[in-house]
């Protein structure tokens, strides 16, 4: 196969072959030093071969940041902020709303690819664009307006220093728009001020949080982004057809035993869930038992009774899994918070030692509102928590005294953060290198990779594969992902979590199918039926016919894509190690004992075999980018030669 | 029970009066329509005139259906005066009716300003399919139109001017367009996007003369520059068609006075439509509304009324709307009203401007403009619409309504509007599908 | 007759009953040509499906001059689109503002109940909408008033 130049002239005039179905088909490039935005047409080669969304993104960002040998960095003008949703987006199945954010990052200085969902490829598909690529850096502070054929860069001075759902709010007075007649997708006051983890937050509760996207949004002076719903028609090859797939789909998520709960409660069943096999994150890893607190009352249904709560779907979502809650008591009472994911229950509560479970739904909006990264943000405070009673960190340095579990302490630290007041100013660079520049004890209890990415809300120590998934990664988070159906890859339905070579071929089997999903503008948990499923939508939605196979060589090609970018990046395999916090050894718990380091080489050993990467430089092997039909990488990634 | 009804005038209200006696009688009567035209929609021609629809599709019956009715038609005659004693009217062939009772729909006509060569060669009226056809018969694509007149009537054919290639020239006395549908605002956000599609306005003007200028029309003003066009088209303004009824007996004002039966003074009279001072909902008091709501309810109340029902008439609301190049603009109930408490919401960059007028917590009136496409907008009209014809107390909504005048659902659904709407009928029955009407037997 | 029974706690804002509806319409999935329009009560917290009644004076189809809105066999008003000339009367002259017009046909276009197997009953994951054989009602009013009166008491439990 050919490379697609997505920068290609097009010739005029000549007869463009028929859009596939899904597709609204055009580009939005914004160009911001220029303040210039066109729209560009891509074709239907194009689309086949990257999707949109994480293939798309991922091809854009190889072929556009390159410098030199190297690549150019996050903060610099050239770097792309990608935009994306796919051909699913906008359409019947459950949950395509989706974005995808790609982008070189703040915390890992690499590519990332980090989705979240809503309205924004409803929107943004309906008014004719199938992904935003931003490029430059405005001279002050904009926003982009996108109103079908109508797009402008406007001043956002007066959006200044709000928060993502103040923002929103006043965007939509402003416009005169309510509900989801208006998407918006923006920075708080972390992205302002670069914060390392900032995050980019959309209607209300949807956040793309890897890897500081928030900061390169802001580093762009790009404050939102508002999507008026447009009024365009999306077809499908088969609508029919797409139909009944959503049905088959919903189907399945309601049925099948491993989606059930999460269609019934998203993902608050973690939080019990993980605490028995000693995946919750408790005290920054310093503990695996959840000590004296009623796990009964965190059982999902009592998790979610105790809130006054009303749906919040993403489109044509029908999963009980996105929320709006009231809070019922105590100081927070009558505060309208996103029902926390299983993320913010450990991010905004348990890492940092918070249990009160209305604190914990308020902070992590408080999170979302600022915007950062809810598991850098527990990370973080954790670490700081942990300093302060240790002592390698005192009050003096931090400003103030935080022990564990003051959620009006860490909402403090938050607000210090996001504007880089005193102590803040070192915590917004991310814990890894806050705690490099402290060094001591402080670095050895700051949990991240050795990449710069932050771990999701886990103790990995007891689950290995998103240790080697998020260690080995060239996005900044799990690469992999645990797909439910891995059986229908022919992997084993079940392994035994503690053998580093089980997890290795485990999580090397299932590469692949992440990218795809997140190319196809549907969200993370919407895709929790078979990939035959998702496979079947996509071929009614395009016309295409589309398999497993196909699906994860997709996947595959678009890691390989990334890869090829993050080592010009100098993200080199001598990185993929995790923090000394990170890969220790639970002393207590269900995990206790379980040494991931005695096992890590073997495991990135067999990792890279399994893939088909090499070893030693990290580059994917000849061979496997002929197999994926990537020769034009090989070329140049290993010279004419090969 | 009256036996025998005449209905004068074969427009809108004379047809659903007639439609609303074959639908409530309990016995058969006898019916006898005289219209000068043959039964069509006046406010369908506009969409005759640029050829959207055959000219077949302005009719509103057909000797065919009348039969069916089994009405007695005198189509083509006039009625040129009425016995209100004897119960008889004379058709203007000499003829003679008798009746039991009468509906006098007799509506309205053009009437051109008074300036030398007003009745000249290609000079038009629009209001009836005699006209629209001359109209048709004169523009060309390419063909310069200058249409005097800048109100409601106007704007209902320039979308059709446009279509049929011409170039237009609006030209208006007033210092704006839309003088009595839209407020100063409103009417600005209107000609800024007219100019934007290529339509000339010029308010302001005094027309003076119309020339023939070598097989063109100059148009002469009282200041500034003359126009030299190929069709003029007057929209200067409607008078009721009621010098017939002089000698009646049949009280009028510029229009028939009616009770809240729409009947006359003369208890067996009834008048309905553009001829009727019936009631206005908003302010209780008689009005000439002249638009095509009135007159349908005017007739299906008066119809009601003559096969013997009893049927009260609550009032008409002024409901306006027009589109012009795919911009929507309307009006509804007392948008004028200088003592209302008022509020007004505009999006300049969408084209989109709106005015809601309050007397106490309720909408007594509202302007509303936006670009036509937009379902929202559409969604809004409507529910303004219901606000005012509802009359309902918004009490704290109200405010909410004036701090956010582009979310008007929360304020309607939360005031329980549709909820007092459900029960409302205006013949105290749901109404029957066009096609239903039982035929006499 | 059988009506759409909104229950509007359960709606959850996902809009898939507009799509549906939409591809009835136009045969394409285009949400801005659906005649159910979901909107929000409380800020961003409480939506709610709206779409005609089905109104007893059906006050479109009155005001239709040239008989184009008839009433079908689910009992529905329904226009009629080689009748409809566009004249947008029936747009103003519904008092529920559930009358729509395609500026691209140039013809008016409303709910018709599918003709009596309602698309966005079978999309609506959370059974918000059901089409029952009972008396319609105004189904958002209570609704309505208690979220908004949320709204205003707490401007949406924001500051
Ligand atoms: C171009 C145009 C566009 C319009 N657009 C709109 C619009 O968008 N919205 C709106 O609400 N209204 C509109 N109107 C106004 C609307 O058409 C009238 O208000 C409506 O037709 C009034 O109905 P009517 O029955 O009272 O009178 P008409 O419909 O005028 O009917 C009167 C009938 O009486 C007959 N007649 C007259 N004199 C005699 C006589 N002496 N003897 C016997 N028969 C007689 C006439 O021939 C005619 O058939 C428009 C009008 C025109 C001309
Ligand atoms: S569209 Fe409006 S007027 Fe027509 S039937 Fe429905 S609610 Fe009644
Ligand atoms: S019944 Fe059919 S036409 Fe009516 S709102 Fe539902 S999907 Fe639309
Ligand atoms: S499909 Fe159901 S839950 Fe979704 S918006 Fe429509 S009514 Fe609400």
């Amino acid at each position: 196969m050919s490379p697609v130049t997505l920068s290609a002239p097009r010739q005029v005039g000549k007869p463009q072959p028929a859009l596939p179905g899904g597709y609204a088909g055009q580009l939005l490039r914004v160009d911001l030093t220029k303040r210039k935005a066109w729209a560009e047409p891509w074709t239907p080669d194009e689309m086949r071969e990257l999707i949109g969304g994480a293939g798309l993104g991922a091809m854009i960002l190889y072929r556009e940041t390159a410098k030199g040998k190297g690549n150019v960095s996050w903060d610099h003008p050239d770097n792309r902020l990608v935009l994306g949703t796919g051909p699913l987006a906008g359409l019947p199945v459950w949950g395509t709303g989706g974005l995808t954010v790609v982008t070189i990052g703040a915390l890992t200085n690499g590519p990332t690819s980090t989705q979240a969902n809503g309205f924004f490829g409803t929107n943004l598909k309906y008014c004719g664009y199938d992904a935003i690529i931003v490029q430059g850096q405005a001279k002050d502070w904009v926003y982009l307006y996108i109103d079908d054929d109508r797009i402008e860069i406007r001043d956002a001075k007066s959006y200044l220093g709000k928060d993502t759902w103040e923002t929103q709010d006043a965007l939509s007075r402003d416009l005169g728009l309510t509900g989801h007649q208006l998407s918006v997708y923006s920075i708080g006051p972390a992205g302002e001020h670069l914060v390392r983890f900032a995050a980019i937050q959309g209607d209300y509760g949807h956040v793309a949080s890897k890897n500081g996207v928030g900061a390169v949004m802001g580093k762009k002076k790009l404050k939102a982004v508002a999507i008026v719903k447009g009024t365009k028609a999306l077809r499908a090859a088969d609508p029919r057809g797409l139909i009944q797939c959503a049905d088959d789909i919903a189907h399945d998520l309601k049925t099948d035993p491993s989606a059930r709960s999460l269609y019934e409660y998203g993902t608050l069943p973690g939080v019990v869930n993980l605490s028995k096999m000693g995946a919750l994150p408790i005290r920054n890893y310093t503990t695996s038992l959840t000590g004296d607190v009623d796990m009964k009352s965190w059982e999902a249904p009592r998790l979610r009774e105790g809130f006054d709560h009303r749906g919040h779907q993403c489109n044509a979502c029908g999963m009980h899994h996105c929320h709006m809650s009231v809070i019922r008591q105590g100081p927070y009472k009558g505060k309208i918070v996103d029902e926390p994911e299983y993320e913010g229950w450990s991010g905004a509560g348990w890492t940092i030692g918070a249990t009160d479970q209305s604190a914990v739904a308020w902070l992590n909006t408080q999170t979302d509102r600022a915007c950062v990264d809810v598991n850098e943000f527990g990370w973080v405070i954790g670490w700081v928590m942990e300093g302060l009673e240790k002592g390698w960190l005192t009050k003096q340095q931090v400003g103030f005294d935080l022990k564990w579990g003051d959620v009006a302490g860490a909402d403090r630290l938050l607000q210090m953060i996001n504007r880089r007041e005193g102590f803040g100013d070192l915590l917004a660079e991310g814990v890894k290198r806050a705690s490099e520049k402290l060094g001591g004890e402080a670095a050895k209890a700051a949990i991240y990779t050795g990449k710069g990415a932050s771990p999701r809300g886990h103790d990995h120590r007891a689950r290995w594969e998103e240790m080697l998934d998020t260690a080995t990664s060239s996005t900044a988070t799990m690469e992999t992902g645990n797909p439910v159906h891995q059986t229908e890859l022919g992997l084993p339905a079940r392994i035994n979590p503690f053998d580093g070579v089980e997890v290795a071929k485990l999580v090397a089997g299932c590469r692949g199918r992440r990218a795809f999903e997140d190319s196809l503008g549907i969200c993370i948990f919407t895709t929790r039926t078979r990939l035959e499923n998702i496979c079947r939508a996509l071929s009614a939605a395009t016309g295409w016919y589309y398999t497993v196979a196909e699906a994860m060589r997709f996947g595959r090609r678009t890691a390989a894509i990334n890869r090829a970018t993050a080592l010009r990046c100098g993200l080199t395999p001598n990185l993929e190690v995790p923090s000394f916090r990170y890969g220790s050894t639970p002393h207590d718990g269900p995990a206790a004992g379980q040494a991931v380091s005695a096992q890590w080489e073997k495991m990135v050993d067999t990792w890279y075999k399994e893939v088909g990467y090499d070893r030693k430089g990290g580059k994917p092997l000849p061979q496997t980018l002929k197999d994926l039909g990537l020769d034009w990488l090989s070329k140049e990634l290993w010279g004419k030669k090969a | 029970m009256p036996r025998r009804h005449l209905i004068i005038g074969g427009g809108t209200a004379g047809m659903n009066a007639m439609r609303t006696i074959r639908e409530e009688e309990r016995e058969p009567s006898e019916i006898t329509l005289v219209s000068a035209e043959k039964p069509y929609s006046r406010m369908v021609l506009p969409y005759y005139l640029d050829r959207s629809i055959a000219e077949q599709h302005v009719f509103t019956t057909s000797a065919a259906l009348l039969a069916q009715w089994k009405v007695k038609t005198h189509v083509g005659r006039r009625a040129a005066a009425l016995d209100t004693k004897a119960n008889v009217c004379t058709l203007d062939d000499g003829s003679k009716v008798e009746y039991d009772d009468c509906l006098i729909a007799t509506g309205s006509s053009a009437v051109r300003a008074p300036v030398p060569g007003a009745d000249g060669a290609n000079v038009h009226s629009f209001w009836t399919l005699d006209e629209c056809r001359g109209v048709i018969a004169s523009v060309t694509p390419g063909s310069h139109v200058v249409m005097i007149g800048a109100g409601f009537i106007s704007f209902t054919i320039l979308n059709s001017i446009l279509a049929l290639g011409a170039k237009l020239t609006i030209v208006e006395v007033a210092p704006r367009i839309l003088p009595r549908m839209i407020d100063d605002a409103g009417a600005e956000v209107i000609e800024e996007w007219l100019r934007a599609h290529g339509v000339t306005i010029r308010t302001n003007v005094k027309v003076t003369k119309i020339e023939d200028a070598r097989g063109k029309k100059r148009v002469k003003f009282a200041s500034g520059g003359d126009l030299v066009c190929d069709v003029v088209i007057m929209a200067t303004g409607i008078k009721t068609n009621l010098e017939w009824l002089k000698d009646s007996g049949v009280r009028m004002n510029r229009g028939i006075i009616v009770d809240d039966h729409l009947r006359s003074n003369v208890p067996n009279v009834y008048a309905a439509g553009d001829v009727a001072e019936g009631r206005d909902l908003v302010s209780g008091q008689p009005a000439l509304h002249a638009i095509e709501p009135t007159a349908q309810e005017h007739g299906r109340v008066v119809g009601a009324n003559m096969a013997g029902k009893d049927v009260a008439y609550k009032g008409s609301l002024i409901i306006n709307i027009v589109e012009v190049c795919h911009l929507d603009a309307a009006s509804f109930g007392a948008w004028d009203d200088a003592k209302a408490d008022t509020v007004v919401g505009a999006k300049r960059d969408r084209s989109a401007y709106r005015k809601y007028l309050f007397t106490g917590d309720r909408l007594t009136g509202a302007i509303i403009i936006g670009r036509s496409g937009d379902v929202w907008t559409t969604n809004d009209v409507g529910m303004l619409k219901g606000l005012v014809q509802t009359g309902v107390r918004l009490g704290r909504f109200k405010d909410y309504l004036k701090a956010h005048p582009f979310d008007v659902k929360t304020a309607y659904i939360a005031s329980g509007t549709a909820g007092t709407l459900l029960p409302e009928t205006v013949l105290g029955r749901p109404a029957k599908a066009p096609g239903e009407t039982p035929v006499a037997v | 007759m059988k009506v759409l029974k909104i229950t509007p706690e359960r709606c959850t804002g996902c809009l898939r009953c507009e799509i549906a509806c939409s591809y009835v319409q136009v045969g394409a999935f285009q949400p801005a040509k659906s005649v159910i329009r979901v909107s929000p009560f409380e800020g961003h917290t409480s939506y709610a499906p709206y779409t005609c009644t089905q109104c007893a004076e059906g006050w479109c189809m009155t005001a239709c001059p040239v008989g184009a809105i008839t009433i079908n066999a689910a009992g529905a008003k329904d226009v009629l689109d080689d009748r409809c000339v566009g004249c947008k009367l029936c747009t103003i002259a519904c008092p529920y503002g559930t009358v729509f017009y395609d500026a691209s046909t140039r013809k008016a276009f409303k709910c018709n109940l599918c003709g009596g197997d309602p698309a966005c009953v079978h999309a609506c994951p959370t059974a918000a909408i059901e089409y029952e054989e009972v008396a319609t009602r105004d189904w958002l009013h209570d609704f309505a008033a208690e979220r908004a009166s949320h709204v205003l008491a707490t401007n949406g439990g924001r500051r």
